[in-house]
């Protein structure tokens, strides 16, 4: 495992990179959520990752769920979700990310120059270095803390304001009330049931 | 968000029993099989100690919360503190892992279970003499009948409030009564099952659920959360002993209820009776509890694993064990899963789980060669996350085309699940591990499965039969995986001290009551001859409101 002053001595040009990549992804954050309250977004803390580190994770997970026209895992702050639950809950998957971030950090470098970071790279890049490593155990874990952060309850640091579950459509309720979906419309039990349940 | 909204009477003042003075009973294990007990005896007067080796889980505590539930035990089996271990036959090595799930809190597994009621059918006891044997398969009769137990079944409906509707299928059994509640309101799932049944010509009802459908003994009816399976239900709509029967044992004024109290050995004396149990506090200090009888009911891998930790020298196989049989013929049932994707929105995540079932193929034809059956229901288990990270691998699994999958993925699919029969073999066993040791330094279960290869075609056959009613339904995809010969984990546990008239092949007789110890009595899905067709709780409950009856009987007459 890479402790965080290994990671972030070495490479202060693409921590400086990192945070600025972070900085500016709260800020889009921000603007495109006013009503969800853009300031907590800055006020969150780190507590496992470096900046430097921060930044590439929070690049490849918004390469898994990205931001278009609806929010992605960058605005539900997938990357706290993550940083928090690698000093918690997910311990035990610390070296697998450090371990992975480096890799992926060496193959950046390789293919396209020691100046380069994952997070300095185009969506596209980005896209194709992900491909090369998309059956590995890292980017499993990677993918699955990114559905978990998108959708688990804010209070574990992601999904913020509820985000995932607005953009798949969970309602955040403590009841509903039929009708519920297309199945449930008398007019359509009709149609395919010669009455209604 | 979180707003509990069901009376929680779990704190209810109960009475503080000495531990040196024998009380009438002690039940060890507070699910639906202690909580009916504790409820049916206290009723008749006799003084109870509740034990239960979880704790109470407040509705505050019930929050929705899906990591929490599913990816670490909130108020399940911590393989932290109480790790298993387990191996598929008795030639492989055991690994370290949770093969048998179930809650540790007060109110046990229903705490967080699905609901569905279903009674068993007048096959499900005598299923051996009716279709014969299976080679490999331990296969008995029941020693009671379904009209034996069917005016339990009618009493357990009416106590905890059973939605349900009497189907239009003449192949189901005699019912005294009709249900007490009308079914719950049918939503997307369930009109998918009926879309599918009526193509194919199977009959289909109202789902038999423990969940009310109106107001009920001052319980609110289904808000339609729709998080049940996996959570507990904050409203106190869904019939869990811990909203239904330990509360009203509690409001007797004559149980006990100990929580954080689990209990390591059942104790007896040199004449072979029991005399108590030794348990750990919440504060790991061990106390002992004097009992003029015991009943265990701490589920079907609990319950064998403390008679095997309550060996003797008088009792030196574990206690209750002198056919051996403790402990053999596990039995978790068959859970066969279909996904599918519609066109229409469905929903299903709001409103309970299940609505509608088929039971069309309880019982199949003599020409397939395959006895038991069972039935299924459409539905979606589980909410947001799990069922996002179960998206089947037939598109982008990340990126922009992930991301266009999620959200029809969430509301327009569902699933088909087939509940059935799984054979009882003797190699199936929970065995104590002969190192691995818990929390508290007690010897920690093993367990061994496999599937019978009967299972497996059975299995084969329901995957079948739910791609066939999710594409007559309508679907534009149906996923389904290849049939594994083991199950990885079970929530149904059922079997391992089974009831039976011949004390060299049966751990207790038709009342419960275990052949080698006259004041023991052991009540649970353990004491399952069958699985069934796949959902147990009913007849567990059934069973534990029979065997208290006869247990204040014997008590009342100087039998005990």
């Amino acid at each position: 495992m890479i402790d965080r002053e290994q990671a972030a001595t070495p490479v202060s040009r693409r921590e400086f990179v990192g945070v600025a990549a972070l900085s500016a992804a709260w800020l889009a954050a921000g603007a495109g959520c006013k009503r969800m309250g853009d300031a907590s977004h800055e006020q969150t803390a780190l507590v496992h990752f470096s900046p430097a580190q921060a930044a590439q994770v929070e690049a490849i997970v918004a390469r898994i769920i990205p931001s278009d026209d609806t929010p992605g895992a960058r605005e539900a702050g997938v990357i706290h979700f993550i940083d928090q639950s690698l000093t918690g809950f997910a311990k035990d998957q610390a070296p697998l990310f450090a371990e992975g971030l480096a890799t992926l950090g060496e193959a950046v470098a390789k293919k396209h120059g020691s100046a380069a970071t994952f997070a300095s790279l185009t969506a596209e890049q980005q896209d194709a270095m992900l491909r090369d490593i998309e059956k590995t155990p890292f980017f499993g874990a990677v993918r699955f803390a990114t559905i978990a952060g998108f959708l688990a309850l804010p209070k574990y640091g992601g999904n913020k304001d509820y985000i995932g579950w607005k953009f798949i459509g969970q309602e955040v309720a403590m009841e509903h009330s039929a009708p519920f979906g297309w199945y449930d419309r008398p007019e359509n039990q009709m149609a395919l049931l010669g009455r209604v349940l | 968000m979180q707003m509990p909204m069901g009376r929680y009477t779990l704190d209810a003042k109960g009475p503080t029993y000495p531990t040196d003075t024998p009380v009438d009973f002690v039940i060890i294990g507070s699910g639906i099989a202690g909580g009916s007990v504790a409820r049916e005896l206290t009723r008749e007067g006799f003084s109870v100690v509740l034990l239960e080796q979880g704790r109470k889980v407040a509705p505050a505590d019930m929050e929705h919360d899906e990591l929490g539930a599913f990816m670490w035990p909130r108020w399940t089996n911590d393989p932290a503190v109480s790790p298993q271990t387990y191996r598929k036959t008795s030639a492989d090595k055991p690994e370290q892992r949770n093969f048998a799930n179930y809650a540790r809190a007060v109110g046990g597994t229903t705490l967080h279970f699905t609901g569905n009621f279903w009674r068993f059918r007048p096959i499900d006891f005598n299923e051996k003499t009716m279709r014969g044997g299976v080679p490999g398969a331990a296969l008995e009769d029941w020693p009671i009948t379904y009209e034996e137990l069917e005016p339990y079944y009618t009493a357990v409906e009416y106590a905890v409030g059973v939605s349900g509707e009497v189907g239009n299928d003449p192949r189901e059994p005699f019912r005294s009564k009709p249900f007490p509640l009308p079914p719950l309101a049918v939503h997307g799932p369930g009109v998918i099952l009926e879309i599918g049944a009526r193509k194919l010509g199977w009959a289909s009802k109202a789902a038999p659920m423990a969940i009310l459908s109106r107001e009920y003994k001052g319980r609110q009816p289904c808000h339609n959360c729709g998080f049940c399976l996996a959570f507990p239900c904050e409203w106190g709509a869904k019939s869990g002993a811990n909203w239904t029967m330990v509360p009203e044992a509690l409001a007797s004024g004559k149980c006990e209820l100990r929580s954080d109290s689990y209990v390591r050995k059942i104790q007896t004396d040199d004449a072979g009776r029991v005399t108590g149990v030794v348990y750990f506090n919440a504060q790991k200090q061990e106390v002992v509890q004097q009992a003029k009888a015991v009943v265990l009911c701490a589920n079907g891998a609990e319950t064998p694993r403390l008679l095997l930790n309550s060996k003797s020298n008088r009792f030196p196989d574990g206690l209750a064990n002198s056919s051996g049989m403790v402990g053999k013929h596990l039995m978790t049932n068959g859970n066969v899963v279909s996904t599918a994707e519609f066109e229409h929105e469905v929903a299903a995540h709001k409103g309970p789980v299940v609505t509608r079932i088929t039971q069309e193929h309880y019982e199949l034809p003599k020409e397939l060669n395959l006895i038991g059956g069972g039935g299924f229901d459409v539905r979606m288990s589980v909410p947001g996350l799990i069922w996002t990270l179960g998206m089947p691998e037939t598109g982008p699994m990340w990126g922009s085309g992930f991301k266009q999958r999620m959200r029809p993925w969430f509301n327009n699919s569902v699933e088909a699940l087939g509940h059935t029969t799984q054979l009882p073999q003797a190699t199936n066993t929970v065995e104590l591990d002969p190192e691995l040791k818990d929390a508290w330094g007690v010897p920690a279960m093993r367990i061994t499965f496999k599937e019978h290869e009967h299972d497996l075609r059975l299995f084969q056959f329901f995957k079948e039969r739910g791609r066939e009613l999710l594409t007559a339904a309508g679907a534009t995809a149906v996923h389904s995986n290849d049939i594994p010969d083991t199950p990885g984990s079970a929530v149904h546990l059922l079997g391992t001290a089974r009831m039976g008239n011949d004390p060299q092949t049966s751990v207790v007789d038709k009342y419960h009551r275990a052949h080698d110890v006259k004041n023991l009595f052991i009540v649970d899905g353990s004491s399952f001859v069958t699985s069934g067709r796949g959902q147990p709780t009913m007849t567990i409950q059934a069973l534990a409101f029979r065997a208290a009856d006869h247990m204040a009987e014997f008590a009342r007459k100087g039998e005990i």
